[in-house]
């Protein structure tokens, strides 16, 4: 986390002083991009950077279910289980999805590839089912479209 | 000051107030869950709601300043509908345990219910299940399905311990009220009183779990001598009219908790975690025999052979114990005169991993009556006295006290409560009673007096202090 400092002065500078509870959000959010998950080490880091209680910064990573406490896979593998989205099968494509990798919704296969997750909404009903993997949405999937997706993913 | 009306009734409110308070200060009665007169308004729990005459809606008067010439309802068929509906929505997923609950008989949800509701719960959805039983510090248990989610204890480690030691993780119907995973609210001096203020029972007292069903157990006015801020407590034991006979007697004459006397303590409503811990302190084993030069006699025998010491001794000194009650001081003085060269000990001193001294409630004299001795005999606590050189006869009176620091060849009369190797070694050993065995005064390190009751008998054997002084006193009074 401490290489991250000097992003975060910049950060702190749109607030006002008195406001360092309000940079916990984007401090935790960047830590997780860069490291994958936000470990107890950033927490303490982050105690003594901005100073502010412990408790805190555990209530905002528990509050949002985005971020993790621990490492997850290469892949991340996050299916819509929301109505349009089951409405077009995303409850197949999680029943295959489970069945091909072996592992349920919020585990991880044990090779460390692929981590499987279902979640609300995605926001993007218009193409439903969505699979989102890492950072990109695959829109309007099927069981054909997620076999060849997962065969490219290393 | 605005003037409102509370049910038609004119109210001299203050400038400032929210409804809820000039409603209180006034007489009439709004209950609230989350709202606490100490703490900031959180505005969470929604059963404190009024209406305002000629409006459609509620809301919440604990959030609702006085204006001049408002119109509030605290009991109109709205206010009672949307009060019966929300205890509906705070005992939705309540276990409603009452009878395994420590809580059950000083419960604001369970009086609440009974006062605003009474009706079963009209949710045929199962109920959402959470922790049980979770280690929030070494000295709390968290029920988590109990926990109605008011957040006074967030607020209380917040802005009054400072610990900042809790929060409420997670969210929705999975919100659990968490401490913060690096152990503060160990470290929080003040940590208990987040269990006063539940208004539920989902923060218990590892020492009360299961130890009695608050009815049985009554109140009694005390002072807590854990320092010289002597905060207002109560001792809470086994009422009289519900004494065991055969089932463990030993509780009939032990301390059940202490919790803070109200606000009427010179500091308000919290004391310190020490101060729940007084049966540490009063519940060692006591000392119950008079013993001459280690072997035990006869009240009467040990008393003249301590008056034949005082009539024989030219230069006497004695350590008055600051865990005396003003009454015994003016007892000793009234007693002994000039007699005595007087000394005030310090009886306790901070110990290992007690905090000394902090900014808010705890000092750093841990003796409750320091003030009320220098006020007697016009010393302060002097450590180590400065003795006279001659100095013959010393008498001793309570713990804390090094015999090897006393001056050399003085013959030693030693009060005491309880057991200690140095009873024996004194020339004379009187037992005497604890705090809790007597009535008395203290007068605290900023002057307040404050007085505590006896809670139980002394023990067979032991002393007020006070009748020592004046079974003696014949003997000073001939001792020019």
């Amino acid at each position: 986390m401490k290489h991250l400092i000097p992003e975060f002065e910049k950060l702190k500078q749109r607030f006002p002083a008195g406001f360092e509870s309000s940079l916990v959000l984007p401090c935790v959010r960047r830590i997780q991009e860069d490291r994958g998950f936000v470990a107890d080490s950033d927490i303490d880091g982050l105690v003594e950077y901005l100073g502010v209680p412990r408790i805190q910064i555990e209530e905002v990573l528990s509050y949002y279910t985005q971020f993790r406490r621990k490492p997850i896979g290469r892949w991340h593998l996050q299916t819509c289980r929301n109505l349009s989205c089951s409405m077009c099968g995303a409850e197949r494509l999680m029943a295959h999805l489970k069945a091909r990798l072996g592992i349920a919704p919020g585990e991880t296969t044990a090779d460390g590839r692929f981590t499987f997750s279902t979640v609300e909404c995605l926001g993007s009903c218009g193409t439903a089912p969505v699979v989102m993997v890492n950072d990109t949405y695959h829109e309007s999937m099927s069981i054909e479209k997620l076999d060849a997706l997962i065969a490219k993913l290393d | 000051m605005p003037e409102i009306f509370i049910n038609g009734h004119p109210v001299q409110a203050e400038k400032g107030q929210t409804v809820l308070q000039a409603a209180l200060a006034n007489g009439f009665y709004i209950p609230y869950f989350c709202w606490h007169p100490a703490l900031s308004i959180a505005g969470n729990c929604r059963i404190c709601v009024v209406q305002v005459e000629g409006r459609s809606w509620c809301e919440i008067s604990c959030n609702l300043p006085v204006t001049d010439g408002m119109r509030v309802l605290t009991d109109s068929e709205l206010v009672r509908a949307q009060r019966k509906d929300t205890m509906q929505f705070i005992t939705l997923n309540h276990p409603v345990d009452c009878g395994i609950c420590d809580k059950a008989g000083e419960c604001t949800l369970q009086d609440y219910h009974y006062a605003y509701n009474g009706a079963p719960s009209i949710s045929r959805e199962p109920k959402v299940t959470a922790t049980k039983f979770h280690d929030l510090s070494d000295r709390i248990l968290l029920d988590n399905e109990r926990c109605i989610l008011c957040s006074r204890c967030v607020r209380f480690t917040r802005e009054v311990s400072k610990s900042s030691a809790l929060g409420i993780t997670r969210r929705g119907d999975e919100s659990l009220l968490r401490a913060s995973e690096d152990g503060v609210l160990d470290r929080d001096a003040y940590s208990d009183n987040v269990i006063d203020i539940c208004p539920v029972g989902a923060l218990l007292s590892k020492s009360f779990l299961y130890k009695a069903r608050v009815w049985y157990l009554k109140p009694t006015p005390s002072v807590c001598p854990g320092c010289a801020r002597g905060c207002a407590v109560d001792i809470w034991h086994r009422k009289p009219e519900w004494k065991l006979r055969a089932l463990d007697p030993q509780q009939n004459t032990s301390i059940a908790r202490v919790t803070p006397r109200g606000a009427q303590g010179p500091d308000g409503p919290w004391i310190c975690n020490k101060g729940r811990d007084l049966a540490r302190i009063f519940e060692r084993p006591r000392a119950t025999a008079p013993m001459v030069k280690g072997k035990p006699v006869e009240l009467a025998a040990a008393l003249a052979n301590v008056r034949s010491l005082i009539a024989a001794a030219r230069h006497p000194a004695a350590l008055v114990s600051g865990w005396g009650s003003n009454e015994e001081f003016a007892a000793f003085r009234a007693a002994f005169g000039d007699t005595f060269r007087v000394h005030v000990k310090h009886d306790h001193r901070p110990e290992p991993g007690e905090v000394v001294e902090d900014g808010f409630l705890i000092r750093a004299d841990k003796n409750p009556n320091v003030a009320g001795a220098r006020a007697v005999f016009g010393v302060g606590a002097d450590s180590p006295p400065a003795w006279h050189g001659d100095t013959d006869l010393v008498l001793v009176w309570g713990e804390g006290c090094n015999f090897a620091d006393l001056p050399r060849g003085a013959a030693v009369v030693f009060l005491n409560a309880y057991l200690a190797p140095e009873n024996g070694h004194a020339d004379v050993f009187l037992p005497i009673s604890i705090a809790t065995e007597r009535a008395g005064h203290y007068t605290n390190f900023e002057g307040t007096v404050q007085g505590f009751a006896a809670c139980f008998a002394k023990p067979q054997g032991a002393s007020d202090a006070q009748a020592l002084f004046e079974s003696l006193a014949t003997v000073a009074v001939a001792t020019p």
